[in-house]
């Protein structure tokens, strides 16, 4: 186990995983804001929470950076493809389950049962995040696919 | 009120006629027959179930109401909550129907949409019938029926219902039963949706426990209106109507939950409102304000920004419920209209105009968040920028404007009023926070254009009055805005003119008023009177000082709103039926706008400027965009 590379390359491919999801944002596919959605879990002013949401991201990105460099040391080997693979897998599980779950754990989304009292206030994403726009999916899996085959290229590097 | 029990030749039931249930999610409407004859699934612009009301028989209909001949005797909302009470008068006694859906379901196993009627019997046993009939979509297509004990399901390929009584009766999907309703023993029908889902079995009972605490929720929302109000009930129905029509999930607020209900019965003029304005969100912003309902009048705005993030710097003119571009206008085939109102349309042509008017609206509700106290975080000011530096880049251009032409485009004045207003308000804003001094010179110079090229081209001296468009003789009745904006003084002789002109060129007889010369839009065929309009007219009497006048037309208005105190968009000047999708937020709004309106003349407080803001501490909003 790789324990220098993934601690450094993990905030790397974080890094790379965020200006893909920053730049899609900027430019106008999708709404969906990785920083603002984890930052509202601890504060709902919108502009701590934007800062907050990065230090969130880069922590949950570290740990996913775990189960890369695992699952490479168990394989025995690091590659572009095999990070790819891992970035796939890894997005498919994200869209399908962790993003549709978000609404029913972060205290401040609504779910699509909200009513008149709910006081949670962010839009939920919806299956695959298509409520945050239709290219949502797609950005996400380039944003995943960057950042597995940066993992894949960097551990093997090392 | 008595009206006679419609006989089953009857073609098309007036619209006023229906009142509106709802969950903040969807909603259905129930016409004084007991009969349901609109419910989309699961949301608003979801599928109808139940589509009698523009689909004809063959579009399916839940109804609950006496078997024979009887008069409806009262028809109201239970005071300050969405429970609708109608009770009618037969041989037998007196039947009552009580109806209504579940607001709030979180928390509960309740499904999300949950609709609940109760009939009970007084002075005698009543015989009613139950005929529940649904039908999905746009083919009708008829369901998969199956008895489960005493649960009636019927199911297609991602939808269900599940229908279930107490006590059980022996229920069929497309069969009307019969049932004696007892004195002492109530009939109570739970109907649970689910799509994409698992379906909830719902005990009636409980279902109606759940309703009435449903009530009280209501009541504590309506409890929050500030008491100072001209005719608060009405302003308060008028609220409840607004936030019945905000679909919850996302915030975002639908026009009307209706798709081609006619502004000229038998004609083409039948349009698709179930998608979200960003213009009405901002006056919506206004009118939660006013009342005191800031959560409210936040959520609008969180709403606007998340919704209009993939267009920016462009605002969409309207947006699907979560955000995104309505699917193309298309007409669809055999649906027979309501009264014959050809042709039925799903989605909206207007979405993909230029609409100057709109960033006006927006800016001018950020505008009222700021001076209310409430900070706009960076990511709102930086959309706001946008928004200004759109309209000092286009507003040269012509627009289809607030009425949604088809055709080209023209220069009208109340897109440049409400282009001057987007600027005025962004550097109002600016006033209050560390902006680029390039870009408030920018603002202001353009804004100052503005100004100069509406009152050299948007007045015409002949007629007294600003016009509907550069070089046109029509007026419009969008102009009444014209007191509201400080771009000339309020008792200035060119405001006053435009008033009068407006009121008596544009009248409709009464306190009604057309948008526009009738029948002046390209399209064949007439309408009715424009209700907003209308209300616009009170808010620009009382704001320049004749609050008695604006008291008396208030007044004469509310005398034209339905027992349940529902509104559409239009009205016929003549019969004062109700014309076109049905009830319409943006009337609502500005019902609620022109009591704010008098309220304030009243106690002589308007719109301070910029050194009048009042100091509190910032505070952040309860609703905040992914974006």
């Amino acid at each position: 186990m790789d324990w220098a590379g993934w601690a450094l390359f993990g905030l790397v491919a974080t890094a790379a995983l965020t200006a893909v999801m920053i730049m899609a944002q900027l430019a106008g596919l999708t709404r969906l804001d990785l920083p603002l959605l984890l930052g509202t879990i601890v504060t709902e002013d919108p502009d701590r929470a934007r800062v907050a949401g990065f230090f969130l991201h880069l922590v949950i990105g570290q740990g996913f950076a775990l189960g890369y460099a695992l699952s490479f040391s168990l394989l025995d080997r690091a590659t572009w493809w095999l990070g790819g693979l891992l970035g796939l897998l890894h997005v498919a599980v994200s869209l399908t389950i962790f993003v549709p779950l978000l609404a029913g754990v972060h205290p401040r989304m609504a779910s699509h049962r909200a009513g008149r009292s709910s006081t949670a206030v962010l839009e939920p994403p919806g299956l695959g995040g298509l409520n945050y726009g239709g290219q949502t999916p797609v950005v996400t899996i380039a944003a995943h696919l960057t950042y597995g085959i940066a993992l894949g290229v960097l551990l093997q590097v090392h | 009120m008595r009206q006679p029990f419609p006989t089953a030749g009857e073609r098309a039931r007036p619209i006023e006629d229906y009142g509106l249930l709802g969950d903040t999610r969807t909603a259905a409407l129930a016409a004084s027959n007991g009969a349901i004859d609109w419910l989309c699934v699961p949301r608003f612009d979801g599928q109808p179930v139940f589509g009698r009301l523009i689909g004809g028989p063959a579009a399916g209909t839940f109804r609950m109401g006496p078997t024979g001949a009887a008069t409806v005797i009262a028809r109201r909302y239970r005071p300050h909550t969405a429970t609708l009470e109608t009770t009618w008068d037969t041989p037998g006694g007196r039947l009552t129907l009580t109806e209504g859906m579940i607001a709030d379901v979180t928390g509960w196993l309740l499904p999300s949409t949950l609709l609940v009627r109760r009939l009970t019997a007084a002075e005698g046993p009543v015989d009613a019938v139950i005929e529940f009939d649904p039908r999905l979509g746009e083919h009708h297509t008829s369901p998969r029926i199956e008895h489960r004990g005493d649960v009636v399901v019927c199911s297609w390929s991602t939808t269900a219902l599940a229908l279930r009584a107490s006590p059980p009766l022996h229920l069929d999907a497309g069969r009307a039963v019969t049932v004696r309703v007892m004195p002492d023993r109530p009939v109570t029908l739970a109907l649970s949706v689910a799509d994409r889902e698992p379906l909830i079995y719902v005990d009636p009972d409980a279902a109606w426990v759940a309703l009435e605490a449903d009530e009280h929720g209501w009541q504590a929302w309506c409890a929050d209106i500030d008491g100072d109000l001209p005719h608060r009930d009405a302003v308060a129905r008028s609220l409840l109507t607004l936030r019945l029509l905000t679909y919850s999930p996302s915030g975002a607020p639908v026009a009307a939950p209706t798709t081609s209900l006619p502004e000229d019965p038998g004609g083409i003029r039948n349009w698709d409102y179930r998608y979200a304005w960003p213009r009405d969100a901002s006056i919506g912003i206004g009118a939660f304000l006013g009342v005191g309902k800031h959560a409210e009048a936040r959520h609008f705005l969180a709403w606007l920004l998340h919704a209009s993030r993939l267009d920016r710097p462009r605002l969409p003119v309207l947006l699907t419920l979560h955000g995104r571009h309505p699917t193309a206008e298309r007409e669809l085939d055999g649906w027979p209209g309501y009264a014959d109102s050809r042709p039925v349309r799903v989605g909206n042509g207007a979405a993909d105009q230029h609409q100057l008017d709109g960033y006006g609206w927006v800016l001018d509700a950020a505008w009222l968040l700021t001076r209310a106290g409430h900070r706009l975080d960076a990511e709102t000011w930086r959309a706001m920028r946008g928004f200004a530096d759109q309209v000092a880049k286009r507003w040269r251009h012509p627009d289809a404007g607030i009425w949604e032409i088809r055709g080209d485009g023209a220069h009208h004045v109340h897109s440049k009023l409400m282009a001057w207003l987007a600027l005025d308000r962004a550097l109002r804003i600016a006033s209050t926070r560390r902006t680029p001094a390039r870009q408030v010179a920018g603002w202001q110079a353009e804004r100052d254009a503005i100004a100069a090229d509406i009152t050299a081209a948007g007045f015409n001296p002949e007629l007294g009055s600003y016009t509907r468009s550069y070089g046109s003789n029509d007026l419009d009745a969008a102009v009444l805005v014209l007191p509201l904006l400080d771009l000339e003084p309020r008792d200035s002789p060119r405001v006053r003119a435009t008033i009068e002109a407006v009121r008596h060129q544009l009248s409709a007889g009464g306190p009604l008023l057309y948008r526009y010369p009738p029948g002046r839009d390209g399209l064949p065929g007439t309408e009715g009177a424009f209700l907003p309009c209308s209300f616009w007219l009170v808010q620009a009497l009382a704001t320049t000082g004749r609050v008695d006048e604006a008291t008396r037309l208030f007044d004469d208005l509310l005398d034209l709103v339905n027992p349940l105190g529902l509104l559409p968009e239009e009205i016929n000047p003549t019969t004062h039926g109700y014309l076109g999708n049905y009830p319409q937020a943006l009337t609502h709004a500005a019902l609620v706008q022109a009591a704010l309106a008098i309220r304030d003349a009243r106690n002589d407080r308007f719109s301070p400027g910029p050194d009048e803001i009042p100091v509190r501490e910032p505070d952040s909003y309860e609703r905040t965009s992914p974006s």
